[in-house]
């Protein structure tokens, strides 16, 4: 993370954990040797909205339309934490302090308007298309459908009989949180099958030869969910198809 | 290009007929010696181009040559062996008993391998122990019960006092004849034994009705429960339906007594910190010849294992395996679906299968459906003879171990566990509760 | 090295040329004489010349140079086999496992001259049941050398211990022999994950059988048993060499799939004062050694079905074996012998099946890597 990043992350931090929190005292008291630290009074709310304070114990404003105890989407957030810096800065003309970097080239999600419609994120940007249109929501159900696929995947990995084996063999026994089944090198020519193979046909001849099952289609949703969790468990390794 | 080759081709024809008429000994082979074209459906041409190597390129007098001297008995101590004698045109280049018999009615311990697509093995012989076509010629000329010359230098000899012969090595190579080119020669005729043009050639190449529905199940089976494909691996770029691998697959183990045979290499080998040439020795017509691979590498990896062989034209080159113990490819089929014949050095991969009767047929279909054109008639009738004997007589089969109802044939599986077997419709116990 | 790289085949056929060269000008009865002749008959003529094949070595006891060394001094060299790992389901359900066990007790059975007594290394039954551990109990009476036996995870869990105790004695044990000080460790205990769970005997079971589920608690041999240990080892001088055998690994490879002793540190603590102590253990069931001060560690093969590396954790000195084909339901496994020597350490030969075997020695642990490096795996390079 560049310095800048950190800063703004700092002031975002600072500017939630102030949000409507006083210190509490017990906190003080495990500081024995150390004299008793200033508390920051936070200033009513005027609006109904939850106050936020910076961590200089002055600079605060009001988020309207935010309760106490539900918290700010991203969005929201750098909104919120970019106001109270400028203040900040307005207050403290002479003060050196870097600006962090706002438009950083995010994961799609920074850029999902929330239920409560702020459209803060998307001033200045691209809009319109299929893939700028994706909401919260939506990432969560297709995280919960992919992740229960996965899952699914993970059972039938562990569980022989599920696949029709039929001497008490599963998946793993010889891949443990399926190591060494390596799906980032096909498509190769698979020894076994002496022809160039894909990783759902080598999970099919494993399945008939050491767990001694019967081979499952291709369509079958059994053999790809075992694909599925077998690919997930290598996120992030390069793909390099053929290596042996 | 291909027409120009086409052309080429046909003048080694001519000049093989024209050279061999005048130079053999005897009648000539016919035309099943005949080199073969490259037009044929399967054809691997990228292979073909691997494996003629830059010392000895094709060239039509040459490989008339080459065929001269391939069914010249000259090259024998007694004037009877050729090549041609074990390696026989009409036999799908082989000699169709158990194992060849060389000078004298003496037989030796293996079974001939056929000449066809021998130029894209990777090492010949059961036990690979020659590097290319052209060292594999020695081994046959100088072995006491094959050919048995003395030396090579005898095989030059008699090669020499042919007038004919002179001449055509001093047209071919430009020197007096010798053994290396005597060499160059037979391997150069050898590389135009080509055998991709079956029925299975043409269908896995798009014709669907080439072959019979029972011949396609046959396919399947092969690359899937018969766990054929795994070492008896074809595609398109090595379509020879081998691994140019080394197995132990139990057949010695069918006749010899193997493990103390094993066992007595094993001691050589750590005793004598080496045995090489001892053990290379005894293999030359002992019962050591079972040990296969062993002999040549000496890794006990290795002992008991034999070549991968190709599928090509297996009802002419009958009767089956290293030694020519099975007689039908039923026989063959059977060895495999029980398990092999357990030994300690049994490959891993030799399971029981449990194949049913209708599989087996249909394998064996399909294993018909690899014969090139010109044996086709001589192939039906022996598919004939093996399916009417396999109707009644399968001393290799053995359905309980198939089914892994009992434990495999073999030494050290008497006992309690010599019943070892899966029952049916059995739950995974991992998922049992209680008790 | 030498020249061009030469194929073993062109080795083969030049040593026969040489060979056939050497015997022409023999008369045909000699020349068949010789070739009926036994191997070392043939050699003991000095017929054949000097040759290059890279052969495996058989590991024999070599006689300690400073046979000096107290503890064992005078002492024969001994040698003891192993087989581990059998997982055996009831016979009803996989017979593979059943064979593969089988094929251990052969080759043990076969060995010439007879070690003096076989290791078990532990996880005789794969789901604890008694069925599973008669089974395996049937099968290892068929050796004929004495058995020693050790207690594995998936023998204990399923009704802790009680089966195992009552076909097989207490789970911890020592003996000695032949100068030699052994123990016989219980490494696999676990601290209670199943009673919060409310977990059946067979849920236990199942959940300590899984590697990477990440819920049973990471082995050790606990406060108990280190106590008797060190008393155990109270009385044993310094200098008698200790095998110690275990199922776990008595160090720390992997946590996760509990490659793992969670007080590793506390028992190579006990064991530290000891010249030559080496640790023999199960569980990995992979090719897999190891030295940490004074004591080296062999891990056994299994004979059920094999491992792969961990992502983490390999010990440096372990040169690895390639991974297992599955095509072949024997790759990767195998059983194996340890040759002690005289001076108390031990070499290790690993019978793998379907490969050649492959020994480590002492002296390449003891060095730490720098002599008697054994034999590297050819990777596919494609």
């Amino acid at each position: 993370m560049s310095r800048r990043s950190i800063a703004l992350a700092t002031a975002a931090g600072c500017a939630a954990i102030l949000a409507g929190v006083a210190y509490a005292p017990q906190v003080l008291r495990a500081q024995q040797a150390q004299p008793p630290l200033p508390i920051h009074q936070v200033p009513q709310a005027k609006d109904g909205g939850v106050v936020v304070m910076l961590c200089d114990g002055k600079t605060s404003m009001e988020v309207k339309g935010l309760k106490t105890g539900e918290s700010m989407s991203h969005a929201q957030a750098v909104e919120v934490t970019r106001e109270l810096m400028a203040q900040w800065q307005r207050e403290h003309p002479n003060e050196k302090w870097e600006i962090a970097q706002t438009e950083q080239a995010p994961a799609p999600m920074s850029y999902a308007a929330s239920a409560a419609g702020a459209k803060a994120a998307s001033k200045g940007m691209q809009q319109g298309d299929t893939y700028a249109s994706f909401t919260e929501r939506d990432y969560k159900i297709w995280k919960n459908e992919t992740d229960n696929f996965v899952a699914e995947g993970k059972d039938l990995f562990h569980d022989g009989a599920a696949l029709g084996g039929t001497i008490g063999v599963s998946c793993d026994m010889c891949h443990p949180d399926a190591s060494n089944t390596h799906p980032e090198t096909y498509p190769k020519y698979q020894v076994q099958l002496q022809k160039v193979a894909l990783l759902r046909d080598m999970i099919d001849w494993c399945i008939e030869n050491p767990v001694k099952g019967k081979a499952l289609d291709p369509n079958d949703p059994k053999l790809r969910a075992l694909e599925a969790y077998i690919l997930a468990q290598r996120k992030g390794v390069p793909l390099d198809y053929g290596k042996h | 290009m291909k027409s120009a080759r086409t052309l080429l081709l046909s003048f080694f024809a001519a000049a093989a007929v024209v050279v061999s008429y005048s130079l053999s000994s005897a009648q000539g082979p016919g035309p099943l010696a005949d080199p073969k074209s490259e037009n044929q459906a399967g054809f691997p041409a990228t292979l073909y181009s691997w494996v003629i190597p830059p010392d000895n390129p094709q060239a039509p007098a040459k490989v008339a040559l080459g065929k001269a001297l391939f069914f010249d008995d000259r090259l024998s101590a007694d004037g009877k062996v050729s090549c041609g004698h074990c390696h026989a045109p009409d036999k799908g280049f082989t000699d169709q008993l158990p194992t060849s018999m060389g000078i004298r009615a003496q037989f030796g311990q293996r079974n001939a391998p056929s000449i066809l697509n021998a130029l894209f093995n990777v090492t010949q012989f059961w036990d690979g122990r020659s590097p290319t076509l052209e060292a594999q010629i020695q081994g046959p000329v100088t072995n006491p019960v094959e050919m048995g010359m003395k030396s090579t230098d005898d095989a030059v000899a008699a090669i020499k006092a042919v007038p004919e012969y002179q001449k055509q090595f001093q047209d071919v190579f430009g020197h007096d004849v010798n053994f290396a080119d005597i060499e160059h020669a037979i391997a150069a005729y050898e590389r135009t034994q080509l055998a991709f043009d079956s029925p299975f050639d043409k269908f896995i190449n798009g014709d669907p009705s080439a072959i019979s529905d029972s011949a396609k199940r046959g396919w399947a089976i092969f690359n899937g429960k018969g766990r054929c494909m795994s070492c008896h691996g074809w595609n398109p770029t090595q379509p020879l339906f081998t691994d140019q691998k080394f197995h132990n697959i139990g057949v010695s183990a069918h006749k010899s007594d193997f493990v103390p045979l094993a066992r007595q290499a094993l001691d050589v080998l750590s005793k004598s910190g080496g045995g090489s040439e001892a053990i290379d020795k005894l293999a030359i017509g002992t019962d050591m010849s079972g040990l296969g691979r062993f002999l040549v590498t000496k890794q006990p990896h290795d002992i008991g294992a034999f070549r991968t062989m190709s599928l090509r034209n297996l009802l002419v080159t009958q009767p089956y395996f290293h030694d020519g113990s099975q007689v039908t490819l039923w026989d063959t089929i059977d060895h495999y679906n029980k398990g092999g014949v357990q030994n300690p050095y049994l490959d891993g991969g030799i399971v029981p299968l449990g194949l049913t009767e209708a599989e087996e047929d249909d394998l064996v279909v399909f294993l018909a459906s690899l014969t090139s054109p010109e044996y086709a008639d001589a192939a039906k009738q022996e598919y004939d003879l093996q399916f009417k004997r396999s109707r009644t007589d399968r001393p290799q089969r053995d359905t309980a171990a198939a089914n892994g109802e009992k434990g495999r044939d073999g030494p050290g599986l008497a006992g309690p566990f010599g019943d070892i077997g899966p029952a049916q419709n059995l739950e995974n116990p991992a998922l049992l509760g209680g008790d | 090295m030498a020249a061009r790289h030469k194929s073993v085949e062109t080795k083969y056929m030049e040593e026969r040329d040489a060979v056939l060269r050497g015997l022409r000008g023999l008369d045909r009865r000699t020349f068949l004489k010789v070739l009926a002749a036994s191997a070392g008959a043939v050699m003991a003529k000095s017929l054949m010349p000097p040759h290059t094949f890279q052969l495996v070595e058989v590991a024999n006891a070599a006689p300690d140079k400073s046979a000096a060394t107290a503890g064992m001094a005078g002492q024969p060299p001994f040698t003891f086999a192993y087989v581990s790992d059998t997982h055996l389901y009831p016979r009803t359900l996989n017979q593979r496992f059943v064979r593969a066990a089988v094929k251990a007790v052969e080759d043990v059975n076969a060995l010439d001259p007879q070690p003096d007594f076989v290791l078990f290394g532990g996880d005789l039954a794969q789901l604890g049941r008694r069925e599973e551990l008669d089974l395996g109990k049937q099968i290892l009476a068929e050796l004929k050398a004495p058995v020693k036996m050790m207690v594995g995870e998936h023998d204990w869990f399923y009704d802790l211990g009680d089966t195992w105790q009552e076909m097989f004695g207490p789970p911890n044990y020592s003996f000695d022999w032949k100068g030699v000080h052994v123990v016989v460790l219980m490494s696999v205990h676990e601290k209670d994950f199943w009673t919060a769970r409310k977990m059946t005997p067979a849920e236990r079971m199942h959940t300590v059988a899984g590697l990477d589920n990440g819920i049973q608690s990471r082995f050790e041999v606990g406060d108990d048993e280190r106590k008797w240990l060190s008393d155990d080892l109270a009385k044993v001088p310094h200098t008698t060499p200790l095998l110690v055998f275990s199922h776990s690994p008595l160090y720390k490879y992997y946590r996760n799939w509990n490659f793992w002793t969670d007080d590793a540190e506390q028992v190579q603590a006990i064991l530290k004062p000891y010249n030559h102590v080496t640790v023999i253990h199960g569980h990995t069931h992979q090719m897999l050694y190891n030295q940490i001060g004074n004591i080296s560690f062999y891990g056994m093969l299994s004979t059920a079905w094999p491992w792969p590396y961990a992502p983490t954790g390999l010990p440096t000195l372990t040169v690895q074996m390639n991974r297992a084909d599955p095509f072949d339901q024997f790759d990767g496994l195998g059983d194996g012998r340890i040759n002690v020597r005289p001076d108390g350490l031990a070499d290790k030969i690993y019978s793998l099946w379907d490969r050649n075997p492959v020994t480590v020695k002492a002296d390449y642990l003891v060095s730490h890597g720098k002599t008697a490096r054994p034999p590297a795996p050819q990777f596919a390079s494609y």
